[in-house]
Order: structure tokens, then sequence, then C-alpha cells
């Protein structure tokens, strides 16, 4: 498995590409690159579980849909293809190649950084992008997993509401029509709200009350980002150059020691820890290379290909090998991941599929195999006598 | 391990008592189901075991609680979690990740458990539920089975002492809900783990139970909680499955409890009547109100339903049964045109409707989906009515509504917010909004979820009563004890494939997975409902 950060400097690279550049050959690497990574992943993945919309219809509805709004808006461009009466607001004018083109970049665009999104949605579990957040902010954290996992719930919802309101008749005509779509979906999202913190609540997981100490290590951190503020405009606008870097590294140094001390008062242990292999430097390097390629100017490197505009008039778009080769990079998370997880790129014979499910099968349970089977039994007969002492929060 | 002493309970507002002098003792290690009619107060009783009445829930509390020997009440929902594991109704409602074995090792990462304890815990409750071939797999993925055992694992990770779980079989089907519950006889068996499990279905887990708790209706303030061993409780009880209904009725002592156990007396009983073969449905040639005509419909490339043709005369109940995931509700959404078929047709009351509009289909067909509550928002049930009427563009008149209000027993809640009425009452209010167009043709998919017997019974009544005035009914349902009472005729379906089609003791009654319980007890003969036997043995019912 590729680290959940790893994962992230993949997709902030993809989006740097795709919003850096308008060209159309560079646009079609970077999101045959999110493709193959797609490909690669659903493909190793048993049982995944059926995405909501593919970006190839994504792009199949938003391509079209931008390039005509495009078109039907910005009048500019000298290939004129047919014009508008002018009568017409917002509408009226020529419509020209131009615009049209522009469009459906921007709809490709889109279409790239909808796919990105799959493709993370689909890599990362909810638990591994959420272990990044500081735990400092554990409760940002959790209030985060639960609405992550909410999304999946309330779309399934909103299509039942969808079909339950045209089954009586149900039609959108104006703004009122909104109202049976929207009223369901809210009860019911408030009801799954309650459920769940009743759910919570009796897996012993309650609110902590703040401490003096927490308040005061808040404070800090609002005096720390002010501190670093101060510093900087102080360096920049007035040029006190020393005050401004001591002012900033105070400001800073209050900031992580603020957090560090209120990472500790939340005892909070890992289940399953993700561990920085090699692979994910080599995923952040090439998705690192891929992404400054197209943001900061290299010696040497013809970039121009990159600022390609089809207005005023549509020419032909440049292309450089170079640069494609460090696109390229973005393929890396398709290419390192584990021998057997690679499979996919190879034709499988029929039948191999239930062969390598039957093998994670008995892998799995031979892990669990492996434990004396007593001692579980053993261990479960004998529940805990006392109450192991709850770490924070809740009075008692 | 559990003791209630006259406790009494009022939620936040309310005028009556939701417990009133509950009071009971049960030993360790004991499986105990708790029963009562819809509102008896189960789900409180349930949460007063681990403090989540009153601490989560506020309002007044009297009496005296112990549980594992510690007094909920001062001990926080959070202490008891370690004690007490709590799984809901709805798995769905109380996940808070999105894999197995991150859900299951959550509220031991909150207790900052040591890695290799916490690793060890994980491996046991995975072990325990069958579920380590799972252990990877996002619980989207998975099926109401096993995300209920997902939900009982992570219930269990703290290794506590009791396990209360609230109606956890209610959403499954026959097959998943005897996975869930064979899960909990293991722990009970093995473990010594006490479970106390409330459960609407008796005739799923009756056999299971060594002690029943049966509350009274909160109504009825004169007769108090009865607590005991199983055959010692049956007896006084009003709502039973229909093996323990019959045993009372021919006085058989001990009462039984599982169809074995029921077998000892009913085949020296039924040796006696000469064999006849079982009724067979006569072939209808009325008018078919619905109909599909060899429908094929794909998802994604893959068949859900194939070659179907089947019709549902005027005046007929047809009920469709079959595993989860067998199309039966894709048949349902197919013939009021929320899916298209990808080939054949579609008929309603003599007219092809294939690929018409669903407002327009649902003018003349009435549709209840699973979740009923999804069809609720108006500010009163009389509007929800109307609103339906406004929808198709009908005149919203008394005559019509009325009538309609008072044949669903809603009259008295007319003016009353659908939503805090009780599982049933909403059930009816949602069967109102679809039926007031006053279509030719009614389809409900589950309608039976989170009933009792009671309520059930009446909801049977009704479709009968409708039957009778010419509706084509046809429902989806995996409760073959209703299914016996109701249909007029039964088909299966398999795979998108429909593989049996007749009358309700011909197809149920040689079926091993569908067939109810009196079927069981009588195979061969026909009988599928209590009085069914009782006719068929020469007995009087008596009340």
């Amino acid at each position: 498995m590729i680290h959940p950060l790893a994962w992230l400097i993949w997709l902030a690279a993809e989006l740097a590409v795709l919003s850096a550049t308008r060209n159309p050959f560079y646009l079609a690497i970077a999101i045959a690159c999110a493709a193959v990574v797609l490909l690669c992943l659903r493909r190793r993945t048993v049982d995944a579980p059926p995405m909501p919309l593919s970006p190839l219809r994504f792009g199949l509805v938003v391509l079209p849909l931008a390039a005509l709004f495009n078109a039907l808006t910005v009048h500019i461009g000298r290939t004129v293809l047919l014009r508008l009466p002018a009568t017409l607001p917002l509408l009226g004018g020529p419509i020209t190649l131009e615009a049209l083109t522009f469009g459906a970049l921007n709809g490709l665009a889109l279409t790239g950084i909808y796919a990105a999104f799959v493709v993370l949605n689909g890599a990362v579990a909810v638990r591994a992008l959420v272990g990044l957040i500081p735990r400092a902010f554990f409760p940002v954290a959790v209030v985060t997993s639960i609405a992550l996992t909410f999304v999946p719930v309330t779309l399934r919802h909103w299509q039942q509401i969808r079909e339950a309101q045209a089954i009586r008749g149900h039609r959108i005509r104006g703004l009122r029509d909104w109202l049976p779509l929207f009223l369901p979906l809210l009860v019911g999202g408030l009801e799954h709200a309650f459920q769940l913190a009743e759910a919570m609540t009796a897996r012993g997981f309650a609110g902590a009350q703040e401490t003096a100490g927490a308040r005061r290590a808040r404070t800090l951190i609002a005096g720390g980002l002010l501190a670093l503020l101060f510093g900087w405009l102080l360096w920049l606008g007035w040029r006190q150059r020393t005050l401004g870097i001591t002012l900033m590294v105070l400001g800073g140094s209050a900031v992580v020691a603020s957090l560090w001390w209120l990472g500790r008062q939340r005892p909070r242990t890992t289940y399953r820890p993700t561990r920085w292999y090699p692979r994910d430097s080599a995923v952040a390097l090439a998705s690192g290379i891929a992404a400054a390629v197209f943001l900061v100017a290299w010696p040497g490197l013809d970039r121009s290909s990159i600022f390609f505009y089809p207005y005023p008039a549509l020419a032909a778009p440049g292309f450089n090998g170079w640069i494609a080769l460090a696109l390229g990079g973005l393929l890396a998370p398709a290419l390192l991941t584990a021998p057997t997880q690679r499979a996919w790129l190879f034709r499988r014979t029929p039948g191999e599929d239930e062969v390598l499910k039957r093998d994670a099968t008995v892998q799995e349970r031979s892990k669990v195999g492996s434990m004396p089977s007593h001692a579980l039994s053993v261990a479960v007969r004998q529940p805990d006598v006392e109450c192991p002492p709850v770490p924070t929060g809740e009075p008692q | 391990m559990i003791i209630f002493r006259d406790v009494s309970y009022t939620y936040p507002g309310a005028t009556r008592p939701a417990l009133r002098h509950v009071d009971f003792h049960l030993p360790e290690a004991t499986f105990a189901l708790v029963v009562g009619r819809s509102g008896a107060g189960k789900s409180t009783l349930l949460r007063c075991v681990n403090g989540l009445v009153p601490h989560f829930s506020g309002g007044t509390f009297a009496g005296r609680l112990a549980v594992a020997g510690l007094d909920p009440l001062s001990a926080t929902p959070r202490v008891m979690s370690r004690y007490v594991g709590f799984v809901f109704q709805n798995p769905e409602a109380q996940f808070v990740l999105d894999r197995v074995e991150d859900e299951i090792a959550f509220a031991l990462e909150n207790a900052a458990m040591p890695r290799q304890e916490m690793r060890v815990r994980v491996e046991e409750v995975l072990d325990l539920l069958d579920l380590a071939a799972l252990r990877e797999r996002k619980l989207e993925t998975l099926s109401g089975g096993e995300r209920q055992r997902v939900a009982i694992a992570a219930a269990l990770a703290f290794r506590p002492r009791v396990l209360v779980l609230d109606e956890p079989t209610s959403q499954l089907d026959p097959q998943s809900a005897e996975d869930v519950l064979n899960a909990l006889v293991r722990l009970n068996h093995d473990l010594g783990l006490t479970i106390l499990l409330a459960e609407h279905r008796l005739e799923r887990v009756l056999q299971y139970a060594d002690h029943v708790i049966a509350l009274p209706d909160t109504a009825d303030g004169a007769r108090g909680v009865l607590c005991g061993a199983t055959r010692e409780v049956l007896p006084q009880l009003e709502l039973l499955p229909p093996l323990v209904a019959l045993a009372r009725q021919l006085n058989w002592q001990p009462l039984p409890l599982t169809t074995k156990e029921g077998l000892h007396f009913s085949r020296a009983l039924a040796e006696r009547i000469p064999l006849a073969p079982p009724p067979t449905a006569a072939p209808r040639h009325g008018e078919a109100r619905l109909a599909l005509r060899r429908v094929w419909v794909h998802y994604d490339q893959q068949p859900v339903l194939r070659d179907i043709s089947l019709e549902v005369q005027r005046g007929e109940i047809l009920v469709l049964m079959g595993r989860n995931g067998s199309g039966k509700t894709t048949l349902l959404k197919t013939l009021v045109g929320l899916v298209r078929p990808t080939s054949g047709q579609v008929w309603v009351d003599g007219r092809e409707v294939t690929g018409e509009d669903v407002a327009t289909i649902c003018r003349r067909v009435g549709y209840l989906p699973q979740e009923a509550d999804m069809l609720l928002f108006a500010d009163t049930v009389r509007q929800e009515l109307e609103i339906t009427l406004r929808n198709h563009g009908l005149l919203e008149r008394d005559a019509t509504i009325e009538p309609l209000l008072a044949q669903l027993g809603l009259s008295a809640h007319a003016g009353r917010y659908p939503r805090d009425l009780s599982v049933g009452e909403r059930q009816r209010v949602a069967l109102g909004a679809i039926t007031v167009t006053q279509p030719v043709a009614l389809l409900l998919d589950e309608p039976t979820r989170g009933l009792d017997y009671a309520a059930k019974e009446a909801l049977s009544a009704l479709l009968r009563s409708w039957r009778d005035a010419g509706m084509a009914i046809l429902v989806v349902t995996h409760d073959v004890e209703f299914a016996a009472r109701t249909a007029d005729r039964v088909a299966l379906i398999s795979q998108g494939e429909l593989i049996a089609e007749g009358a309700p003791a011909e197809v149920m009654g040689a079926s091993p997975l569908f067939a109810p319980q009196m079927a069981r007890l009588f195979p061969g003969r026909g009988w599928l409902t209590v009085e069914d036997s009782l006719r068929g043995l020469g007995v009087t019912d008596r009340p």
C-alpha cells in the first residue's frame, strides 16, 4: 500500500498540472495517467464498490457542456462559426471556434480533476486520510471521518427520496418543488446524526471537557499565528529583517509546541500505523517533478508549450518531449505497487481471479490460525473485572 | 448479571412513562429475549442497561439498576461501554469509518489501548464473528448480514460481559438473519456472554432464548413485566409465533420452541388424518392489471432480470419471494418505470406503458418502497394525501380523503405530524399517500419490516379488503408467515429468473427456505397458517 501522504502529493501534482496548462496534449497525458492508476486500483481491489459516476461519463457530459457554455457566453476569437442576434442578452454575438475550443479544454481539465479525486477516494481509506491530521485536532479528525462516511449514505438517501417522490407524481417545475426532496433528506440526515451520536456514546466515545491548560494552549496558538503574521509584515513591509525573523521563529515555535502539548493530552493509539517506504518517496518524487516542471521555470527547458491559449486565433499547440516525459511521473503509483498487485498488467487466465481471492483468504485465515485459539477463548471468557481508567475527559 | 429494581422512566416532555415499575433479575450467561408490542418500551429498557437512558436521552428516572456489578446511573455510558456492548437496529447508522478492521478498532484506538493488545482483540472478534476474510473490505460492499456482524464485532472489541441488541435482524433476509443469530448463539454458548435481544419476529429467535422478558402495552398499566424461563413465560403472552400459538391451542406440554420439538406432537396427530394433495392454483382467466412480458433488465451489462413474464390479475394478491439481490425490488421498479427494461414490455390495466414517465404510471399503480419514510415530508397526515392528489392534478376532495383515512385507521391522526407516529402508523400514512389516487394496482416492497404481529395482521386484513374490492396487489417480502396469511398466489425468484409460481401451499410448502412453521410441522398437507392446521385437524379455534 502506498502511504496516504504520498497519495496526497500525487493528487496535488495532478491538480497543479491540470490547473496550470490548457495544452490538450499535456492535459490528455495527465488524464491518461490518472485513468491508468484508477484501472490498476480497481483491478487489484476485490469487490471494489461501484463508482457513483465514472470519470468517462463525467467527461462525456461536462466536456460538451463546458464547450457550449463558453462558446455561447464568450464572444472573442477570430474564427467565427456563426452569429447569434445581438438582441439576445449574454448569448448574442459571434460564436467562435476559439471560445468553443477553450471551453472544451476547460471541460477536459475538470474531467481530469474529477478522475484524480476518484483515484484518491478508491486508494486511501478514510481512517488513513484522517490519520494525517495532527492529534491535537482529534475532534476535527473524527468529525471529518464521519462526514466522509456520511457522503455515500447521503447520496443513497437522495436517490431513494427522488424515486419515492417521483412515484407520488412529483415533478420539478419551480423552486418550491425542491422542498419534498430536501426536507426528507434533511430530516433523515438529522436522524442519522442522532443515531450515530448515540452509537458513539455506547462505544465509549465522549467529548472531553476543555481544561484550563488546553485553553492556554489554544490562546498560545492564536498568539503564535499573530506573531508569525507580524514578523512577516515587519520583514517585508518595514525591512526589519532580524526582528521579523525572530518574531516568526518565536511564533512558529509557540504554535508547534502548543500543538505537540495538546496532542499529548489526548492519549490515543493507532491500530495499524502507516509506514513510509522507499516506494512512497519514489511516488512523491516523481509526482513532485511532474508538478515542478509546470510550476517553476527551469534553465534550458522550453516551457512555452505549457502556456497554450487558443485566443485570439487558434493555432496548433506545441509539444515538448521532456515535459511529456516528466508528466509520466504521474504514473508512479501504478508502477510502484507490490508485485502481486501488478498482476493486472498481464492477461489473466480464466479462473485466476478465483485463485487470487482464495489465496488471499487462506493468508488471512493462517494469520488468525497462528494464534492459539484456546488463548483467544480464555481471553474473552475472562472479561476485564476492573474498569480501565478513562483516559481523558468526562469527570467520573 | 442484570438487575432492574422497580425502574420507571419518562422521556423529557412525555406525559406517560415509557417504563413503569420494571423489576427483574437476569443471571449470568443468559440469552434473554425482550418482547412486547411496538411502543411498549423495548428499546428504552435496552438503553437503560448501558446508561444511554437517562444519560443520553435525559428524562425522569426512578428505581435501581445493577449491570455487571456496576450502577449505570452513577457510571457513565463511557464506563459502561467496557462492560456492555450495544448493537442497534440499523448497522449503517452506527459506523464511523469505512472499512471492517478500522471500524472494529475505532473504540480501542480512542481508549488508547496499546497496539499489541488491540491487534489481539481485533483478531479475536474477527475470528469469533467469522469476518477474517472480509477484514479489508469497505463496509458499503458488504451484505446486510455481514454489516450487522461487523457491528456486533465492534461492540465486542472491549470484551464486554453483556451484549445488548435492538432488533438486529429486522432488516435482514432469512438467511442473513440466521447467520447473525447463529453467531450470537455461539457467543452465548462458547463464551458465556450474557445476551439481551429485542425482536418482533419471535419465530426467528424464540428457539435460542432461555429467558423472556415481556413488556406490557404501555396503555395497559395493570399487568407488570413478565420475566422468566422461556417456557414459563410463553403461555402468558398475547403475541406468539404460529408454532407456539398452535401448541397452546392444542395444549401441547411442554410447549415446543422448535419445529423438531413440535414434530413429536404433530406427527401423532397428523397420522390420523388421511393425506390429501395440497391445493393447486386454478388457472386464472381474469383481467391482468399488471403484466411483464419477456422483460430483461441489465445493470452495468449484468442481467438482473432475465426473460421475466408475470401477471397480476384483478382482485388477486401475488407474493414474490427470493433471496437478497435476486431482483425482487428491480422487478417492482420496472413495473412503475423507475427502471427501464433492456427489452420486453410492461403493461398496466390493459395498456402498454414501457418507457412511460414514472409519475404517469404511478397515477394508476401505487408503489410503497422499502423506506416508506422517504415519502413523508408534509406537516400533517392529511396534507400528505392532498399533496399526492395535487401532484397528479387531481381534485383534493374530502370525499376521496376521509374514507381512505378511516380505512387506514388514521382519522384520529389526520392533523398530526407524520414522523411523530409509530412505525406501523407511518407506514399507513405512506400507503395513504400512494393510494389516494385510487390506483388499479398496488406494489409493496418489504411492508412488514419493523412491524409487530398485531400491525402485520392489520396490514394483511387491509390488503385483503382492497383485494376484495378488485385491486391487483403484488407484495415482495421475506416474511414467510405474512406471505402464508396473505397470498393468493406465490412466485419465487432467483438470480433474476422466476423459478416457481403457483398456489401458496404448493410453492411454499415445498420450499425449505420459504416454508412457514405450519408447513414444516405438517409437511405435505398444504397447511400454512394456524387456522389451516386447526381446520385440517378438525379442531375448533379456541380463544
